[in-house]
């Protein structure tokens, strides 16, 4: 038996499920974005997540290697810096990291019937790490870390192996994260 | 009027004494500076963005607590004198999270993280032990669960009572 439904109604339940499916869309297109493999330049769009000489956290800007210095420039235009000799350990990661910010985590609690989960499911990237450590003047180690898009972690990462920097697990590097809820224990 | 001025000052010389009275470990552990060592990760493979976002984090919360004179960064050199406490931080467990799965269940793909901390004197001896955890359940990176650490851990010291530094030179001796 047939269940006819008035074509308003079938407009309107269309309609309603529209912005979900175009905020899903970009989601998954800016995915696609970040993974557009490295940038030629030697300067790197990336985030200071923590760490970096006088820079505050969360700061975007662009990461260079130039004149055995590492520099990071805010979009600002003020700059700090480094120098390649002082740099003691570099790593490699990947992190999954939810897109949108405090915006979308509201809107995501926000959303009824449990869409939010939905929209968590797809609204997320992936994201390389650099860890740099290094000392300052003073001798105090000091640590940093960057986010980059996906795929473009190499490219930092050899031009200061290039230029001298030690770094400590060679064949580990670019680490995936480990199996979520896979406990490590040391005792 | 007179007896009342009188009671009101007796009521303020009381207040500012009580204060003096309630604030003798803040005065005693500003006797100390403290040195943050690098974070051991002991037998747990944590990534080296944790172990150094705990180092960082570390360095930040103990300064906002304004317990310690001055803090340092591990090697530094300026960090010279007995009064230094040097802090000890060892990974225990640490269990890899997803923002993702956090997101999505709600209940799973917590980020947990339990260190033992020590202040130690440059002799060796233990002033303060502490078993701290941090963790991230609900909202946030993965990173803030070294946020969370940190700031745990510098509670946790600014509540144990810290020896004074003489005494505590005399008994490592």
């Amino acid at each position: 038996m047939m269940v006819k439904i008035a074509p308003f109604e079938q407009n309107r339940r269309a309609l309603a499920c529209l912005p979900l499916l175009s905020f899903c869309a970009a989601c998954l297109m800016a995915q696609n974005q970040g993974s557009a493999g490295p940038a030629s330049g030697s300067a790197i769009r990336v985030t200071h997540v923590l760490g970096f000489e006088s820079t505050s956290n969360n700061a975007n800007g662009e990461l260079s290697i130039q004149e055995h210095t590492l520099r990071f420039q805010k979009s600002d235009g003020s700059n700090a810096q480094v120098g390649v000799a002082s740099i003691q350990d570099l790593s490699l990661g990947v992190e999954d990291k939810q897109v949108g910010g405090t915006a979308l985590a509201l809107g995501r609690a926000a959303t009824p019937y449990g869409g939010g989960r939905l929209i968590g499911l797809f609204s997320h990237k992936k994201y390389d790490t650099l860890t740099v450590e290094y000392l300052d003047p003073n001798g105090g180690l000091h640590g940093a870390i960057f986010q980059l898009n996906k795929g473009q972690g190499q490219v930092p990462k050899d031009e200061l192996v290039a230029e001298g920097t030690h770094v400590s697990n060679p064949e580990n590097q670019l680490t995936k994260p480990s199996t979520p809820e896979a406990k490590h224990g040391g005792n | 009027m007179e007896a009342i001025r009188r009671i009101h000052s007796a009521v303020f010389i009381i207040a500012f004494l009580s204060t003096l009275v309630a604030s003798p470990p803040l005065l005693l552990a500003q006797a100390w500076s403290v040195q943050v060592d690098r974070v051991d990760p002991g037998d747990v493979n944590i990534e080296p963005a944790f172990r150094i976002a705990i180092y960082e984090n570390l360095l930040v919360e103990l300064a906002k607590t304004k317990q310690f004179k001055q803090v340092f960064r591990s090697g530094d050199r300026n960090a010279s004198g007995p009064e230094i406490l040097i802090l000890k931080t060892t990974v225990q467990k640490y269990t890899p999270g997803s923002e993702t799965r956090r997101a999505v269940t709600t209940v799973s793909g917590a980020t947990k993280l339990n260190v033992r901390s020590q202040l130690c004197t440059r002799q060796g001896q233990v002033v303060v032990e502490r078993v701290v955890d941090g963790n991230v359940r609900f909202f946030g990176g993965n990173l803030r669960a070294t946020h969370n650490l940190a700031r745990n851990v510098a509670q946790a010291l600014e509540k144990s009572d810290l020896p004074a530094p003489t005494l505590a030179v005399r008994e490592s001796k």
